[in-house]
């Protein structure tokens, strides 16, 4: 279960598992406020990446915003990494 | 597992959040959803089901109690504005991105 150091390396893995099997893959959200910690994990029940941060809640969100349109979309079309 | 209308979803999610402030962790699920309502039989087929593809299941839980949603690509755009501004506003226990220390609450868990 790869957990990452580095949001980058997470996101385009994270991305291109959800692209490989859209309905397999799931995306989880965990959030402690007593901890004060935020974890996402992607997973298509084979492959589990993980990612936790005490910090990066406007990229975390930005992210599963862009896997739930990606999730939507009707076309397969592969969502170019928007870079603010 | 309770399905709810997008607005009902939203207001159960703030409420959940702010029960779990104390103690607790809040768990927020989101996947592709194809609108099947019943299981795939192991043998024959199913019958009069289209798979549709513009639609995903959002599910959120605070270990107790569980909600769920669908989304679909026509209301993908309100709810995803509605669900990141929800997050941000909830989701504030955290440290800021800042090089200055700025210990607004006491986070000294160690």
């Amino acid at each position: 279960m790869p957990q990452y150091q580095t949001w980058e390396e997470f996101s385009r893995a994270a991305e291109k598992l959800c692209l490989t099997d859209p309905m397999k893959a799931r995306v989880v959200l965990k959030y402690r406020h007593s901890d004060g910690s935020l974890c996402i994990k992607v997973t298509d029940d084979l492959v589990c990446l993980v990612y936790r941060t005490d910090q990066d809640v406007k990229k975390i969100e930005k992210f599963h915003s862009q896997l739930m349109r990606l999730m939507v979309a009707k076309e397969s079309r592969s969502v170019a990494m928007e870079t603010d | 597992m309770v399905l709810l209308e997008r607005e009902q979803f939203l207001t159960e999610l703030t409420r959940l959040f702010q029960k779990c402030q104390l103690s607790g962790s809040m768990c927020i699920t989101l996947k592709k959803y194809d609108g099947r309502t019943k299981p795939i039989p192991r043998k024959g087929s199913v019958e009069g089901f289209e798979p549709s593809e513009n639609k995903c299941l959002l599910r959120a839980t605070d270990g107790k109690k569980k909600i769920s949603t669908v989304v679909s690509s026509k209301e993908v755009n309100m709810f995803q504005m509605a669900c990141s501004n929800l997050l941000r506003a909830s989701m504030d226990g955290l440290k800021k991105r800042d090089k200055k220390s700025k210990t607004k609450k006491s986070k000294a868990v160690q």
